[in-house]
């Protein structure tokens, strides 16, 4: 039996894993939007498919793998082998979130037995569908959102399925990049998986085993005590959206649990703005680990203590058809309400709200220079709201994004041709008496030839919300103001046309503020 | 032959340190000498400790100076005022950075305040585009505004950097003339006169960083040259900076953000010399200290030189980018200091804390309860409780093992086992930053010599070389001041990077030689102006290539003149490298973003003479046995051995210690050790030969 600190030594080369494994995808990468954006997440995971470590960029990756890698085990069953990897990115087959979220898995062998997984999920730029960048806002079913990929096998026991590449560079727009990309975290699961077999090798397969179950242990330990600081209680709530519909849920909290009750969901929607129940149930860890214990330490264990409740046919579980592209943007609006319905009842424990979007915007087209075809995929910054001690913070990413980088605009003129007026602080009004939300972002670019835009945000009618009677927050917006003068305002869009000399402009809202102490 | 005088000073927060090496006929001879660092009026010290180690200035012959008063004056916030002017829509650049929250389950998370509040940050119109051609003119009729607002305010220093100056410095260069004709006396520095690379949140907070410590520095290094040269000494000393070389007093003193990261640079580069002399060019070289371990590997002699560096970043904190010329290194909080403790869910940690030098480790006796990594190796019989620190403390076993004890009994674990714990721990985050620069880069730590140094460098290097399973472990002459004697080694060095995308096709070559060449004519006029002889001028050509549309880049060493012709050798080259790191290569286009031009001159480098091996026996040396504590392979008798006695040329086998009065050599059983001509300890772990 090994000791407590070879136990110790495990756990930290089993962290280690993941973490190398989210460097190598972010240097190997050919689309910006996973090695700026970090729109990727990396885990390793026991033998049945549950989270031992992660490396990721973004908060709401990080317990989205361990989904994927269990639905593979269930229906590839025993037929797995040491030298198989995984594809898949379809929500109803382990996916979790969109077509252009790509799991790559392969299972880790050791003397003839697996003993873990190593997966990671990356935004691909173009997966197909009707829109260039894969997210239309047209859709109304998963068939034509973009190739579907179920579940299949890239390697058999170590042989590559041209097939499957053949298939996949096919349907994509931007063949380079997805090939690029599929081989970044290919690259990146060969790393971790080396690490694993290292430790397996010098520890034993039967002492790795011990110590993930020891590191769950304490994971669930760290969760409990995190609840317990917390008032308990029952808290229900309801959230105004832009359409002017209405959001119920509760979160009952005790001493061991915390239960989020998402049941009175409004009906799926016939657009792509659908979550998955595991995409639910992703926003809901989300916060929950905000609430109980924020650091970034996560595992299966940390996990344990939540439960949501969902109904089947709901936004928050949608069925088989249901099309997802812009799911961001409801399980940002999900985190948003429950963060907004806690607050009221917390008011000094959380900050007021902040812009709350992920204000994905895409502007496809061919750079003017070297004619080549591009795809900016983009999250926005905007303002945060304040806390109970001190204003709000100035233009950072949502919630779901996390050690997210915008893009410099040097490289951004470089790498799209167009060219970037300004990037500036977008401040709201400052109210005597009151810790204000924290500036938005305004920033507009101006084209060079003709692309298509597609975008989608939130908050663009209901105001970021305040707490202990501050003043409201902003409000997104995206303009275009065309040359012969008219100016068009879009929320939900896709495949509108700029022309040359056309300028986005995009203004993130402020954050909400509080009354001073 | 001659005697030549050579002496290495630097400034540390609480000391400041001597090395002198004086070779002459009789062969080489070292002094060290220690004295109270005396802020603000640094350059006392550094006369201070001159006197005590019996210099006159008049004598030295050369002197290098490193000082950590630029990453001390940013950490402290103890710089200047500084205004910035940038370009017009983008004065927000610095403060809303990348936008990244890396502790992002943190909803309170607080970004870094940028070191220029947003009313001394001020914009003039004018745009270069990425190729740096001009899409709207220059409009230099706000800068006297600018510069009268600036005065009112208190500005103390201005930084300029103006969007795509790295592709074309012309507006800069305007700028910072009209400034300095309306004020000139101003200290003031241009984002292209430090970096030539794109990203311009990089390279702005770079330029008022370096504006921020520009008059600190100055100062400093204006008054230390002041006193010496009043003092006698016949030429300006050479600054130490974060490229592993040294640069002139004068231009240290204009561009000083360069000196960010020296400290360890000194050693690295110490690392990369001995290698060469040793015939072993493969190195991880690991400096382990008093609050941190740092590591960096060195492949075929030459050390890694990266501008992506940050201070004050962590997993809770985006820090600030400083993207100057560093060597890339890894650095953990897991030095001798380094306090163990247990976490609420009982977990044993060791570091990032320190016991620092006061109270320091609990076996000071100065009233230090906590366990250190040192406190462990006291107790285990690594250390030798009646050697001290080199004699120079009497070691209170009572206060090490009471704070042990603390330790194994959270963890209800005996004494023993809570040090042992507690150097496995603290071993394991060692061997982990050591394969984040080596296994984790496609290297085969079998290939490299693992060189330890600094003052507990070798107390751990035989445990981590075996874990890595490298090639041997080499612990050097004199490892306490190990970094000093880099500090000799080094060349008057600059690294010069510039991004400039170009294919790598047929017809390109010629583009890209072009870029080459203007940064050698640069580096070549500036040797020049320095009195440099240009018959010692030196350059490494690197080119930062990838595959088409990615961002990262690998840098790739190139011979010679680029030719079409040698293209092919090129992307050869680059797929080799690009699939020993990542395991993969792609049939895809090849681009180069940028160059980085190494230029460097031999400036009174010491050469060393090696002694005779002679064929005493080693237990001339031997001071005793005493029971140590191995932890992983228990407990055993080991031979002392009194390290200033062995000769070059003597051998003997593990389990030993060597003990010298600035460090303690740990050889583990089964290990082999012979001392070769340069006094450097050479070990071989089991089963090699």
């Amino acid at each position: 039996m090994a000791d407590r600190f070879t136990l110790d030594v495990i756990s930290q080369g089993l962290d280690a894993a993941a973490v190398e494994m989210f460097e190598v995808l972010r240097k190997t990468a050919m689309s910006p939007i996973i090695y700026e954006v970090l729109d990727v997440g990396t885990g390793v995971l026991d033998a049945h498919g549950q989270l031992v470590s992660s490396g990721a960029g973004i908060p709401s990756f990080i317990g989205v793998l361990d989904k994927s890698v269990q639905a593979i085990i269930a229906k590839m069953e025993d037929t797995i082998v040491d030298g198989d990897v995984f594809l898949t990115n379809d929500p109803n087959y382990g996916g979790v979130t969109h077509l252009n979220d790509v799991v790559v898995a392969q299972p880790v062998f050791s003397n003839g037995s697996c003993v873990a997984w190593v997966a990671s999920i990356a935004h691909w730029g173009d997966i197909g569908g009707r829109t260039p960048g894969s997210m239309s806002t047209k859709t109304t079913e998963i068939v034509a959102e973009g190739l579907r990929l179920p579940m299949v096998r890239l390697f058999n026991a170590g042989v590559r399925n041209e097939a499957v590449v053949d298939i996949i560079t096919k349907n994509s727009r931007l063949p380079d990049f997805v090939r690029g990309d599929l081989w970044a975290q290919v690259s990146a699961g060969r790393r971790a998986a080396t690490t694993i077999v290292q430790l397996c090798d010098g520890f034993g397969a039967d002492a790795l085993q011990v110590a993930i179950t020891t590191a769950r242990k304490t994971g669930e330990q760290r969760a409990v005590a995190g609840l317990r600081a917390l008032q308990s209680g029952h808290f229900s709530f309801v959230e105004e959206q832009d359409d002017g519909t209405l959001w119920k849920a509760s979160i009952t909290i005790t001493d061991e649990r915390m239960t989020i009750d998402l049941r009175d969901a409004p009906a799926e929607a016939a657009g792509p703005y659908n979550l998955s129940r595991d995409g639910a149930f992703v926003a809901c860890q989300v916060f929950y680990k905000a609430l109980v214990d924020n650091d970034r330490f996560a595992n299966a264990g940390s996990f344990a203590p939540l439960e949501v409740l969902t109904t089947p046919g709901t936004l928050f579980h949608a069925g088989p058809t249901a099309a997802h592209a812009y799911y961001f943007e409801t399980r940002m609006k999900l985190v948003d309400m429950l963060w907004h319905g806690l607050a009221e009842a917390m008011p000094d424990l959380l900050p007021a709200g902040h812009f709350a979007s992920i204000f994905g915007t895409v502007i496809a087209g061919q750079h003017p220079d070297t004619g080549r075809r591009y795809a900016m995929v983009e999250p926005q910054m905007g303002g945060w709201g304040a806390t109970s001690k001190r204003a709000g913070q100035n233009a950072m990413f949502s919630t779901n994004h996390g050690d997210t980088f915008n893009c410099p605009v040097e490289i951004a003129e470089a790498r799209y041709g167009f060219d970037v007026l300004e990037k500036a602080l977008f401040f709201g009004p400052r109210i005597k008496g009151e810790l204000s939300g924290g500036a938005g972002v305004r920033i507009s670019y101006s084209l060079r030839n003709s692309a298509v835009l597609s975008v989608g945000y939130s908050h663009a009618n209901v105001p970021v919300w305040s707490v202990r009677n501050g003043s409201s927050g902003g409000r997104n917006c995206l303009r275009i103001s065309r040359t012969d003068g008219t100016i068009d305002t879009y929320h939900f869009a896709s495949d509108i046309a700029l022309g040359q000399g056309d300028v986005v402009e995009i203004e993130t809202a402020f954050g909400g503020s509080r009354q001073a102490p | 032959m001659t005697t030549t005088k050579r002496i290495a000073t630097d400034v540390g927060g609480t000391f400041t340190d001597l090395v002198a090496i004086e070779t002459g006929p009789e062969g080489m001879k070292i002094t060290t000498a220690k004295s109270d660092t005396t802020p603000p009026n640094f350059e006392t010290g550094v006369l201070n400790v001159m006197a005590k180690g019996g210099i006159d200035p008049k004598d030295v012959d050369f002197m290098v100076h490193g000082t950590t008063v630029v990453i001390n004056a940013l950490t402290e916030r103890k710089g200047v005022t500084v205004g910035l002017i940038t370009t017009e829509g983008f004065r927000d650049t610095i403060e809303i950075a990348r936008g990244n929250r890396p502790d992002f389950f943190n909803l309170h998370y607080e970004k870094p305040e940028p070191f220029v509040p947003r009313y001394l940050r001020t914009e003039v119109p004018g745009r270069m585009t990425y190729l740096g051609t001009e899409r709207i003119p220059l409009d230099l009729s706000g800068v006297s505004d600018i510069v009268t607002h600036f005065r009112a305010e208190g500005v103390q220093a201005v930084a300029i950097s103006l969007l795509h100056s790295y592709a074309n410095t012309a507006h800069e260069e305007a700028v910072l003339a009209e400034v300095q004709r309306l004020w000139p006396d101003v200290s003031i520095v241009a984002s292209h006169q430090i970096t030539r690379e794109w990203r311009e949140y990089e390279r702005s907070n770079t330029a008022v960083l370096s504006a921020y410590v520009q008059p600190v520095a100055a100062r400093y290094l204006g008054n230390l040259d002041d006193s010496l040269r009043a003092q006698g000494l016949p030429q300006s000393p050479y600054i130490m900076q974060s490229n592993c070389g040294v640069d002139s007093l004068a231009a240290t003193s204009a561009v000083p953000i360069t000196m960010v990261e020296s400290g360890p640079a000194s050693g690295f580069w110490g690392a990369a010399e001995l290698g060469k002399l040793i015939d072993e060019p493969d190195i991880l070289a690991l400096d382990i200290g008093g609050t941190t371990a740092k590591c960096s590997l060195i492949e075929g002699g030459e050390v890694r030189i990266m501008t992506d560096y940050w201070i004050e970043r962590s997993r809770k904190s985006a820090g600030y980018p400083i993207m100057v010329p560093v060597v890339d290194l890894v650095e953990i909080g897991n030095g001798g200091g380094s306090i163990a403790w247990v976490d609420d869910f009982d977990k044993l940690h060791v570091g990032p804390q320190s016991a620092g030098a006061l109270p320091g480790p609990a076996a000071y006796g100065k009233g230090g309860t906590n366990a250190t990594t040192t406190d462990a190796n006291l107790w285990l019989g690594r250390i030798n409780k009646d050697y001290f620190c080199g004699g120079a403390i009497d070691a209170d076993m009572d206060s090490a093992g009471n704070a042990l004890k603390a330790i194994g009994d959270k963890l209800g674990v005996s004494t023993d086992e809570a040090a042992q714990g507690i150097v496995r721990i603290a071993n394991n985050n060692m061997v982990n930053a050591l394969k984040l620069v080596s296994l984790n880069r496609g290297h085969d730590t079998r290939d490299f010599t693992l060189l330890a140094f600094g003052g507990g460098g070798a107390m751990h290097a035989v445990a981590l070389g075996q874990e890595l399973q490298v090639k041997k472990v080499v612990v050097p002459a004199a490892a306490s001041v190990f970094s000093a004697w880099g500090m000799m080694m080094s060349d008057l060095r600059r690294d010069y990077f510039v991004t400039q995308l170009a294919d790598l096709s047929e017809g390109s070559a010629m583009g890209i030689e072009g870029v080459f060449a203007k940064a050698e004519a640069e580096a070549r006029a500036t040797f020049k102006a320095e009195g440099v002889d240009p018959a010692k001028l030196t350059f490494l050509r690197y080119g930062k290539f990838r595959y088409q549309n990615q961002e990262h880049t690998t840098e790739v060493l190139l011979d010679g003149t680029v030719t079409d012709g040698a293209l092919s050798k090129i992307a050869d080259d680059f797929h080799g490298a690009y699939e020993r790191e990542y395991t993969y290569r792609l049939d895809a286009p090849v681009e180069m973003v940028g160059i980085h031009l190494v230029a460097r001159a031999e400036v009174g480098k010491l050469e060393m003479v090696p002694a005779p091996l002679g064929d005493a026996d080693a237990s001339v040396a031997v001071k005793g046995t005493r029971d140590v504590d191995y932890a992983l392979e228990g407990k055993h008798s080991a031979t002392i051995y009194d390290g200033e006695k062995l000769r070059a040329g003597m051998a003997f086998n593990g389990p030993a210690i060597i003990e010298d009065p600035g460090t303690t050599v740990v050889i583990h059983p089964n290990n082999t050790v012979s001392i070769d001509a340069y006094h450097n300890i050479h070990i071989l772990l089991e089963g090699q030969s």
